[in-house]
């Protein structure tokens, strides 16, 4: 899940709790960046009536606030599953059914996620506001990523973040351009291309940080010994994840301070009030906001543990292999949230929004959580680098070079659309027809890890 | 080799008559004009009915018209010769060297003359069925080329023409076309409408990622699994995606031909008298319908005549001389196929129209990779033969190149000379290297391997 970064309006940041400002003024229009917008697109007018006549203050309080956060959402249906999936785990239910429970579990959580980071965000101002944003909006795969490799499943965590990536660049922006260009079949359908650009050529410098480790692979062959290659790329993996998270950090600076306004959102006309004057004020307290948040996180973490820990039965079980529950079912659930609302924008004929939600969320996820993760491997000591071997590497680099074609002239239409979701399906047949028997990954040592992969020519199993 | 057709609305009205000629510059007549029929309208001429007109009887009038429109109604009409000489060559059991070149020499008319007969069979069809028959038939050589060479097994084969005809529109055709209209037009600034390029480019992406998919599973299990099972995934992969591939030209059809039909209409021109005369003659239908579809069957008949000749006798003759199979298929037979298209380009591009030329260059490349590459690999199935679209790494390399150069060659929407010249040296160079490739031929049986894998 991705955030971009909401920006504080002049109201907000004096602190005031409950200010409700209707009206189109443009500053406060001002400043609302794609991802608020889109994930707004989820939620619902909370009903406060019922609570009002509740005598108690203080539980009336507590009773706003649940219900804001609760059902506050159209997806407030899915969180049953979370205590099915915990009471699932104690009582024993089969690992598949965990599994797919835990999976319905998180897509709401996520969603509100980003829901309790957007109020915060009125009350921390601006920039300590976007970096929040940007950090809790992909709390979903950092979390699962985290876990997979304190269960040392590398492959698992490699796959999952690429899954993601894939999922946002062709899935997301294919099935948003293709709904929003049949609906939009008569009008020219036209965007800012600065905006993708910035994300072009970062989403680029990370492909580059996955092609050189996997090269090394093959040059060299059999002078060099097997061990010292894998340090060579474990290295060089190392020092590109540190150097990726300076480029993000300068794409921080650069959409939230230099150039902010290359990614404000288009200034619309009046449909789009009822949607703002809704957001334009926090509907709940810093403190209860910032508790929640923290709970919430709680609970994605715990449901992911179960996540990663049932993975392989599943996959056994529903005889799927584990990188193509990884690349595409993964994804698709965190994912969920931001996807309705991208193809909401679209519609709407609001293609920066919807680009800038697909394309800031897969910039996200190459720049920052991938060498985040490498780097906590780093610490716990996992031998994770930044070789995603062939296969995926290739249908990565692919995905970028057409969605960056695709998207370079400014306009769009649905046979584009339609061209990156059916790109999408062909590389998940890909993986699905992927059926080789997977290694089990807890078995094997960790110093002979990438060995496997880079002799033999790498291979779409990751021998972790 | 075809895009759409659009006819006017007074031939929608079914005339037959074969004599309408329209003068002036009615901008409703022209508009529908597409890419495809004015590149190979290039190639007509003007029949002289004077002669025909001499002669009492009618019907015998209307049959040697008839005959005089289709078979002499084209430039290229001296190269018909090769026809009759290598069924003879072929019966007499000459040189079979001999009997590939006079079969290639007669495909080339047959290719163009096909063209016409579609062309002329859309005036009485209306636009969408019209635009699907020239899209199908235009491509019929390759089409054919390629089915015969499956039903022989040759697999390889099949694989080389099919990627040669992609790279000769993509690289050939178009570096020629800019490069000839590039020093003709020196002096001016030449422009033309991305749009239609980018949507070809993006297809022609995809089509690029369904071959390199099967390709790098190859790589990627190799020492993992054993090679039947890895020749199974690939084969079920390229099958599926050629299912997909095929769902996506359907796409490409519906959005050139009803949705987005104004992104591909030819550009409308101001005053050319020279372009009037031209274009008067090609308005109204100068055969008829049931004549003309007979003919259409008739050459496709002897289209797959000669290509059974050209499959059968690929061998020797690269034996003969001294050319890799690699080589004849990827560069000799798209040249051949491509011909008329070609020199209709280069006309288009020394007129500065170049989005005819693009047109014709980039939406034939579409075609056969979207279209007849994946139409074989699904006839491949039916038939039980094993050909996936895994195009080998030199080739699908190739490819990758070809297109990502073509993408950002013409990504701002001119052109000049030096563009063209890179094209052109590109594919050069792309074909010194099948030349210089004379590695042992293995029969294609499997899936492994070797140059001419399947």
């Amino acid at each position: 899940m991705a955030g971009i970064v909401p920006e504080q309006w002049s109201a907000a940041e004096n602190g005031n709790g409950n200010v409700t400002t209707k009206g189109s003024s443009r500053e406060l229009r001002h400043g609302r960046t794609a991802h608020n917008m889109s994930s707004s697109s989820l939620r619902k007018k909370s009903d406060i009536r019922i609570i009002q006549k509740v005598p108690y203050k203080g539980l009336k309080d507590f009773l706003a606030n649940l219900q804001e956060v609760i059902l506050g959402t159209k997806l407030a249906i899915l969180f049953p599953a979370i205590p099915a999936a915990i009471i699932g785990t104690y009582c024993g239910f089969s690992q598949p059914l965990i599994f797919g429970l835990s999976l319905l579990g998180l897509t709401p959580l996520a969603e509100r996620v980003s829901f309790l980071t957007e109020q915060l965000a009125f009350y921390t101002g601006p920039t300590l506001g976007g970096l929040l944003n940007a950090t809790c909006g992909n709390a979903t795969e950092l979390i699962i990523a985290i876990l997979a490799l304190t269960n040392n499943k590398v492959a698992v965590v490699k796959y999952s973040l690429l899954g993601s990536i894939l999922s946002n660049l062709l899935l997301v922006l294919g099935t948003s351009l293709f709904c929003g260009g049949i609906a939009n079949l008569r009008r020219e359908q036209r965007f800012d291309r600065k905006q993708a650009d910035v994300n072009f050529f970062l989403l680029l410098m990370g492909l580059l940080c996955h092609l050189l480790p996997m090269l090394f692979g093959y040059v060299a062959s059999g002078e060099t010994s097997a061990a010292l290659v894998s340090d060579m790329s474990l290295n060089l993996s190392r020092a590109s994840s540190i150097v990726m998270l300076i480029a993000y950090i300068a794409y921080l600076v650069f959409q939230l301070w230099t150039h902010r306004q290359l990614f404000d959102a288009q200034d619309e006309e009046d449909e789009y009030d009822d949607n703002v004057a809704d957001e334009e004020t926090p509907v709940i307290g810093f403190w209860s906001g910032f508790a929640w948040l923290v709970g919430m996180t709680l609970v994605i973490a715990l449901l992911s543990e179960y996540v990663v820990a049932t993975i392989e039965d599943a996959s056994e079980s529903w005889n799927l292999s584990v990188s193509f529950i990884s690349i595409i079912l993964l994804p698709i659930v965190g994912n969920a949230a931001e996807h309705a609302g991208a193809i909401i924008f679209a519609f709407k004929n609001k293609l920066d929004i919807s680009l800038g939600v697909a394309l800031g969320s897969a910039t996200q996820i190459g720049l920052f959580v991938v060498p985040l993760t490498v780097i906590v491997s780093w610490i716990l000591g996992i031998n994770m680098d930044l070789n995603f071997n062939l296969l995926e590497t290739g249908s990565l680099a692919l995905s970028i070079i057409i969605t960056a074609f695709t998207l370079q002239d400014g306009t769009s239409h649905y046979m584009k659309g339609l061209v990156l979701l059916l790109c999408y399906i062909i590389i998940a047949i890909c993986f699905f027809i992927d059926k080789l028997p997977q290694k089990q990954p807890n078995a094997i040592h960790l110093g002979h890890q990438p060995m496997n992969n880079v002799v033999t020519g790498s291979g779409g199993v990751f021998s972790s | 080799m075809g895009t759409i057709v659009e006819p006017w609305a007074m031939a929608e009205n079914g005339y037959a008559n074969a004599n309408e000629t329209i003068k002036g510059s009615s901008r409703e007549l022209r508009h529908g004009r597409t890419a495809h029929n004015l590149s190979s309208s290039s190639l007509r001429k003007k029949s002289d009915l004077r002669l025909i007109q001499k002669i009492p009887c009618k019907t015998l009038k209307n049959i040697l018209s008839n005959l005089q429109e289709v078979i002499l109604g084209t430039k290229l009409t001296f190269l018909f010769l090769a026809i009759p000489l290598a069924i003879l060559a072929n019966s007499h059991h000459y040189g079979r060297s001999l009997i590939f070149g006079l079969s290639l020499i007669g495909l080339t008319p047959l290719a163009e003359r096909v063209s016409f007969l579609t062309e002329q069979l859309a005036f009485y069809t209306g636009p969408t069925v019209g635009g699907l028959l020239n899209a199908t038939c235009g491509n019929a050589t390759e089409l054919i080329i390629a089915i015969l060479a499956l039903a022989n097994n040759k697999v390889g084969v099949v694989k080389y023409s099919l990627l040669g005809s992609i790279l000769s529109n993509l690289l050939l055709v178009l570096g020629s076309s800019l490069f000839c209209g590039g020093i003709a037009n020196i002096r001016r600034e030449q422009r033309f409408d991305r749009k239609q390029a980018d949507v070809n480019f993006f297809l022609l992406l995809m089509g690029l990622l369904c071959h390199l998919l099967p390709l790098l599973i190859k790589y990627a299990m190799i020492g993992k699994s054993s090679t039947s099972q890895i020749n199974k995934m690939s084969l079920n992969l390229s099958r599926i995606s050629s299912i997909i591939m095929l769902i996506a030209y359907i796409a490409y059809l519906i959005f050139q031909l009803w949705t987005h039909r104004q992104l591909f209409e030819a550009q409308e021109e101001d005053d050319d008298d020279a372009y009037d005369d031209e274009v008067t003659v090609e308005e109204t239908p100068v055969i008829g319908f049931w004549s003309g579809f007979a003919w259409l069957i008739g050459m496709t008949l002897v289209i797959a005549l000669l290509s059974e000749y050209a499959v059968d006798t690929i061998e020797e003759a690269s034996d003969l001389w001294g050319l890799s199979v690699s080589f004849i298929s990827i560069v000799l037979l798209p040249i051949v196929g491509n011909a008329a298209e070609h020199a209709g380009a280069i006309i288009f591009a020394f007129k500065n129209k170049l989005d005819i030329s693009l047109g014709v260059a980039l939406g034939s490349a579409t075609q056969i990779s979207l279209f007849v590459v994946p139409l074989t690999v699904i006839v491949a199935w039916i038939m039980g033969i094993k050909m996936d679209l895994n195009f080998n790494i030199l080739e699908t390399s190739s490819l990758a190149f070809a297109i990502i150069i073509i993408a950002f060659t013409l990504q701002d929407g001119t052109s000049h000379y030096m563009k063209g010249m890179v094209l052109l040296l590109c594919y050069v160079i792309i074909a010194a290297c099948f030349y210089v490739d004379q590695t042992p031929q293995k029969q294609p049986k499997n899936n492994l391997g070797g140059v001419l894998s399947a």
